[in-house]
């Protein structure tokens, strides 16, 4: 009877240790989901230390996530949290006269997310950072990747001066923040090179061209006959999920107002015959969907059918030769 | 052992454990008090503390609705739209108290487009004084950023005392619930609404901005400034929200400044390629039509902007800005 008592006894307090500890666990989740700003010591990057000569910090660094980010950039917010975000570090540097410099450091969790944010907000005809994979400048501002981090470097006011300090605090940073170096992004070396617009790859995560279920794709502009024209590529698991995804795309197109359309080039005419390859009128533009291999890719929204067929030859013949090289 | 001690044991031991029970129980709930959010949603509030805002519009005359002024200059342009309606002196009198909502959103330059133009929100509150002869002159908006670090950032906190005109800055008990009638959204939600109990006349001035989730941000989506709590969740229905706000709150004259548009990268830009010089400036007692014209500083049509087509359908105003035969000057 007392070694049954016993038994029983542990039993309870072993129930009620878990039980406790759930409810604390709770706590802690809530006290951490309420308390924003709660950073752990160490894990904010010195910031302060980036000011240049010259120019003092008139604030200290803000930090923001995921449940208050519109706080700082309001309606841009989920541009950020929907391609895998995780923290905002801000910073100004102040020089004479009210000139100032804010510095936005993204953690976008690795080189993708960042690759991505900065791709889909990138000015044209910019000009290129130098020494820079991916990083471009205004008259202003610069802009560029470092690894997982996407920087903003925004002057109030336009002068040399302010672009130079930016170079700087940008020189700084990338000295500063350890980063992935064996990271890259494979898709990019997909692209036909031949007439490609510098710079202008994009990487879509989700809800390309306003279809759900295109996620992962690139798109980027050619210069097809004068023509500019835009193509786009999505590596998918395999060649079986490449078609259904190729189909599906291609289903929406009609759904929305889309129709099937001949092929003006014999080359790619004859493509249609034997492959997943449809091009489509849509609303006065041509949109050129296929799969090949593991790869959905095609045309988008171009203004000359002849141009946007010659694209998608170049995209076909390129992937192809990727999948038979495999 | 007997059955008596075994009872006793027993009736010992129930006792302690309730004891350590009723002490866990309690100390839970001491912490749940002391972790209790009491900004969180109020419910049941009684409908007599629920505030509705005035009616701040004026009378509608016909032609002389809305104005749209072609040029690079501000303080030009402005003083040109109001002087098509007939001027100031139409919408402000004598002894009025005014408050101006523009658009200090963000802590950042007046050169980047973000913000409203001080020194466009700085005439206006001069006009005010000078021509309408009003009593007093209050600035106002619930930024996104600090308060302070916007007006001061914006420039606008400096042109504006620079005219005589006072800065509001929210503070929690200024803000006051209020429900929209027929509102999904507005529903018992706190609005930066007790500076304007004490005001006769309410003019809004916003800017023309691309804007990430809404397509455009103009003289409707201006309203948002004077939300409270966590407003950021209604960005999941951002077309109902900014038809919601132009339903409650009636202004006597909105102001939309197209003279440089942010066209891309809205709201909050940064770069000034991010900008488009378009030379125009729209006065109006008309919300909807002022911003049916300006969305084509975007390229846009009204058809691209679902809210507008909510709000004219509430009877807001008319998307044909062209039935109002605008007064142009170029």
């Amino acid at each position: 009877m007392k070694a049954e008592t016993g038994r029983s006894k542990r039993l309870e307090t072993v129930v009620s240790i878990i039980l406790l500890g759930i409810i604390s666990i709770i706590c802690l989740c809530i006290i951490l989901r309420q308390s924003p700003r709660i950073t752990q010591s160490g894990d904010v990057p010195d910031l302060l230390s980036l000011t240049p000569q010259g120019f003092t910090a008139p604030s200290i660094t803000e930090v923001y996530n995921s449940g208050n980010l519109y706080e700082k950039i309001n309606g841009k917010a989920p541009q950020y949290t929907e391609s895998g975000f995780e923290r905002l570090f801000t910073q100004r540097f102040a020089g004479d006269n009210d000139e100032l410099i804010e510095l936005y450091l993204y953690d976008m969790g690795n080189l993708r997310n960042a690759f991505s944010v900065y791709s889909i907000q990138k000015r044209p005809q910019t000009e290129a950072l130098p020494n820079t994979k991916f990083g471009y400048k205004t008259s202003n501002s610069l802009y560029f990747v470092h690894g997982k981090y996407y920087i903003e470097l925004i002057a109030y006011s336009e002068s040399e001066k302010l672009i130079e300090a930016m170079v700087q605090i940008g020189k700084s940073l990338r000295g500063k923040l350890e980063i992935d170096q064996t990271a890259e992004i494979a898709e990019l070396s997909l692209f036909e090179q031949e007439n490609i617009v510098a710079g202008s790859i994009k990487l879509y995560l989700a809800n390309t061209f306003g279809f759900e279920d295109l996620t992962e794709t690139f798109s980027s502009r050619y210069i097809i006959d004068g023509q500019a024209v835009t193509g786009f590529l999505s590596k998918r698991t395999n060649a079986a999920e490449a078609d259904t995804l190729a189909k599906s795309y291609s289903d929406f197109l009609i759904e929305n107002g889309g129709s099937i359309k001949k092929a003006i080039n014999k080359n790619i005419g004859s493509t249609v015959k034997n492959q997943s390859l449809k091009i489509f009128d849509f609303y006065d533009t041509t949109e050129i969907v296929f799969s090949t291999g593991p790869f959905v890719a095609g045309v988008h929204e171009a203004e000359n059918q002849q141009a946007a067929e010659k694209l998608a030859l170049l995209f076909m013949n390129k992937l192809a030769g990727m999948v038979k090289s495999k | 052992m007997t059955k008596r001690t075994q009872s006793k044991i027993d009736r010992r031991r129930f006792l302690s454990r309730s004891a350590k029970a009723a002490a866990s129980i309690a100390a839970a709930g001491i912490v749940a008090a002391t972790l209790y959010d009491k900004e969180g949603p109020r419910t049941g509030i009684g409908s007599d503390e629920l505030v509705t805002l005035r009616d701040f519009s004026v009378e509608h005359r016909p032609g002389k609705i809305m104005s749209v002024v072609k040029g690079p200059d501000r303080t030009g342009a402005v003083n040109q739209a109001l002087d098509l309606l007939g001027g100031i002196e139409r919408f402000v009198s004598q002894g009025d108290t005014v408050a101006i909502k523009p658009n200090v959103a963000f802590a950042s330059s007046a050169m980047l487009g973000a913000t409203s133009n001080p020194e466009l929100v700085a005439e206006v509150v001069r006009l005010c004084y000078a021509r309408g002869k009003a009593k007093k002159v209050f600035v106002l908006d619930n930024p996104i950023n600090d308060p302070a670090s916007c007006f001061r950032w914006s420039g606008i906190g400096k042109a504006v005392s620079q005219v005589g005109g006072k800065v509001i800055l929210p503070r929690e008990s200024m803000f006051r619930h209020t429900s929209l009638e027929g509102g999904k959204l507005i529903r018992n939600w706190p609005i930066f609404s007790e500076p304007l109990e004490k005001v006769d006349k309410l003019i809004g001035i916003a800017v023309v901005k691309d804007h990430q989730h809404s397509r455009a941000s103009m003289t409707m989506k201006n309203w948002y400034g004077l939300l409270g709590g966590r407003r950021n969740i209604f960005h999941q229905d951002i077309n109902t929200i900014i038809a919601e706000l132009a339903m409650l709150v009636k202004p006597t004259l909105v102001i939309l400044d197209g003279i440089q548009t942010m066209i891309t990268n809205g709201p909050t830009g940064g770069s000034l390629s991010d900008l488009k010089q378009t030379n125009t400036l729209i006065a109006s007692c008309d919300m909807v039509a002022a911003d049916s014209y300006g969305c084509g500083l975007l390229g846009l049509k009204p058809s691209d902007l679902p809210y507008l087509g909510k709000a004219e359908n509430a009877g807001v105003g008319t998307t044909d800005y062209e039935s109002l035969k605008p007064m142009l000057a170029i």
